[in-house]
């Protein structure tokens, strides 16, 4: 094959991504039959109509791909879901941090756990720069959400040691 | 229930004095319908110790401005930044943020607005006239009849999934099995739980709207500069007020599109329990079905955008019928304003007509009023609410993730729904960067409960025979309606390239 040949060649569509939520809806299908199988028949039937169409068209979707994959014009690399790569740690990161933010919450309450999230994410995804409009920005953003939710709306928000001290003082 | 032509005039000329109270409920009520989690119903049980202190007609009408606004409010994130603010305007990106990306956020707003304002007003006004017969509409709408209705929303699913049909209806089904989860209405097994406790009561539809939506977009989004593309860049640098003008003339020459769509909504609100995300759906799915260019929904179309926000406009105002004429109130906010009638000693239904018709015919002039006057205050505004799709995604995904969040913990209040709103944020992701439509995975999570209720009742009720779903004639008529839905795009499709085909055959042979 000449170079020439190679450069005409198409380029093959990656369809691995295509598949991780289909293997998902299909492992929680089956599941979800599992879940069934003791109850009442009336109570099975709707779920066992909507779940059998689930799974044929995701049989549908299989022989589709696999079609693909055989004739040579697509492959199972995950493709489009991991594109651009450069990303791929921005994204990590800032999916910790969300982790952190639910987690934490519970113990910082609302106020804090917003700044602190919010100076943290923007800092990653600035990669540092603006650091005094990233704290300005993140500050009242904390103290007008915790203005707005909790003093105006009276929402009850997970409460840390700032709701504390407020609550004491006024 | 007659038509006096007297009372109503004196109704709003009544109703516009209390523009005191229905200014400051617009304002908060656009707030709280722009927040995920944050919806009319729990404003107005936050605020019961004032409107129970209110006399009952002040009340009334600061409860329906507040509900009536929030639903306009909720569009706005929709349209702006791909968050709905709540299910009801779940349909809303599907066109509007399209245009928002395309540099056209302020003109998008600007058509949202007029479209929920006329919708809702045509809606009201027709709800006035046409109360003695709506009222009934609840009355035959059995189990059977709402699969249909049901049904009717699904197939939005393949209108969505028209680009990739195949994909689209794995998530919309997809989205139905989610919905599935939980203990069912009848026998109350709990299914598909995980052995969470939380989930016992069904997928809550706040983490799930979060997640698919606001979390995924914020996930996505990082790896450009602004939600903007660089066209919408250019666009939004030379954007003035024409564009709200411009928003504003083009609603206008759809009268006829707004008209029908908000029809649909007030249809669907009168029967007890359907609600706005249904009926928004419905309508933005028959709207692609009557249109000449289905083809250009999804794209930032402006029917596809007016179509889903007259229809849950149109929905309010058709809530207030099974309330007042018959005591059963049509969606949460509605029950709640029952409550606190009934806490001044209105008894609802009939009578309440004969005895106070004041206070009977008082909501929709409320509502009449409020949107008159909306227009009015959240016209201009549209110019800067759309400069927020200029802020760099260094501090709007943060802010996204960070407030959407919490928001998914506010209606019951469990640190579960945060999570879970996560967990639907990878879906959401995993679902957007591969070409499956995270609106058809929300149908489906709508849906799934409302479908397998009634699924259950007309089977329990029929001891397990499938048939009975072809038991009833407005069933039957709704089936037809159904089918004829579906295949009629296909019908008016292939007409049209037959006559192309024939219009270019004709002039190949004239040259």
């Amino acid at each position: 094959m000449t170079d020439h040949d190679e450069a005409e060649k198409p380029e093959r569509k990656s369809l691995g991504g295509d598949l991780i939520l289909p293997i998902g809806a299909f492992l929680f299908t089956l599941y979800y039959f599992y879940t069934i199988i003791d109850v009442p028949r009336i109570a099975q039937i709707s779920a066992f109509f909507v779940g059998s169409i689930l799974l044929v068209l995701l049989v549908i979707l299989a022989v589709r791909i696999g079609k693909e994959v055989k004739a040579g014009t697509a492959d199972l690399r995950l493709g489009p879901l991991v594109e651009p790569r450069s990303f791929i740690p921005t994204r990590l990161a800032l999916f910790g941090l969300t982790l952190g933010f639910i987690f934490f919450i519970e113990w910082l309450g609302f106020t804090i756990i917003v700044f602190l999230f919010l100076v943290l994410a923007m800092l990653l995804l600035s990669k540092g720069q603006n650091k005094g409009m990233i704290f300005g920005v993140a500050g009242v953003l904390a103290i007008g959400g915790y203005l707005l939710f909790i003093v105006a709306f009276s929402t009850r928000f997970p409460a840390g040691p700032f709701e504390q001290l407020m609550e004491k003082l006024f | 229930m007659e038509f006096d032509p007297g009372l109503f005039i004196g109704l709003f000329a009544r109703t516009f004095t209390f523009w005191w109270v229905i200014l400051p409920a617009i304002f908060l009520g656009l707030i709280v319908g722009a927040i995920p989690g944050f919806s009319a119903a729990n404003t107005i049980i936050i605020l019961l110790p004032l409107t129970l202190a209110m006399d009952p007609e002040v009340g009334l009408i600061f409860m329906v401005a507040l509900y009536a606004s929030s639903r306009m409010g909720a569009g706005i994130p929709a349209i702006l930044v791909n968050i709905p603010g709540t299910a009801g305007a779940a349909a809303t990106p599907l066109d509007g943020y399209p245009m928002t990306r395309q540099g056209r956020g302020q003109q998008a707003l600007a058509i949202s607005f007029v479209s929920s304002v006329f919708g809702g007003l045509l809606a009201t006004v027709i709800t006035l006239l046409a109360m003695p017969w709506l009222s009934q509409v609840a009355y035959y709408l059995f189990s059977v009849e709402m699969i249909v209705v049901m049904l009717f929303g699904i197939s939005l699913i393949a209108t969505i999934a028209a680009r990739d049909t195949l994909k689209g209806l794995i998530a919309g089904f997809f989205g139905l099995m989610i919905g599935y989860i939980g203990a069912d209405v009848v026998y109350e097994t709990p299914r598909g739980t995980f052995g969470f406790l939380e989930l016992y009561d069904k997928v809550p539809l706040i983490p799930a709207l979060v997640g698919l939506f606001a979390v995924s977009e914020a996930f996505a989004v990082i790896e450009n500069q602004s939600i903007l593309s660089e066209r919408g860049k250019a666009a939004m640098q030379k954007a003035g007020w024409s564009e709200t003008l411009e928003g504003v003339r083009i609603a206008l020459s759809k009268w006829w599109h707004i008209t029908w769509t908000s029809l649909i909504g007030l249809v669907i609100g009168v029967v007890p329990g359907a609600g706005a995300a249904i009926a928004a759906f419905v309508a933005y799915q028959q709207s692609r079905t009557f249109s000449k260019t289905p083809e250009l929904y999804g794209t930032g179309h402006v029917e596809g955008l007016i179509a889903p926000e007259s229809a849950n406009n149109g929905v309010t105002s058709g809530t207030l019928v099974p309330l007042l004429v018959i005591g059963i109130p049509g969606g949460a906010t509605a029950a709640i304003m029952l409550v606190v009638l009934q806490y001044h000693g209105v008894t609802m239904g009939p009578d309440l007509f004969m005895e106070s018709p004041e206070l009977a015919y008082g909501p929709f002039a409320a509502m009449a009023v409020t949107y008159f006057i909306m227009i009015f205050t959240i016209l201009p505004l549209a110019r800067y609410m759309s400069k927020i799709t200029v802020v760099s995604t260094i501090y709007m995904s943060p802010i996204i993730i960070s407030f959407t969040l919490v928001g998914a913990f506010v209606p019951r209040q469990y640190m579960f729904d945060m999570y879970l709103a996560l967990v639907f944020g990878v879906i959401g992701y995993i679902a957007r960067k591969t070409g499956y439509h995270t609106a058809a995975i929300l149908i489906g999570v709508i849906l799934g409960p409302l479908l397998e209720t009634y699924f259950l009742r007309a089977l329990k009720m029929s001891e397990g025979d499938l048939m009975v779903i072809f038991s009833s004639t407005l069933a039957n008529v709704l089936w037809v309606a159904l089918a004829a839905s579906l295949v009629l795009p296909y019908l008016i499709q292939r007409r049209r390239r037959l006559r192309r085909g024939q219009e270019a055959a004709a002039g190949g042979t004239t040259e």
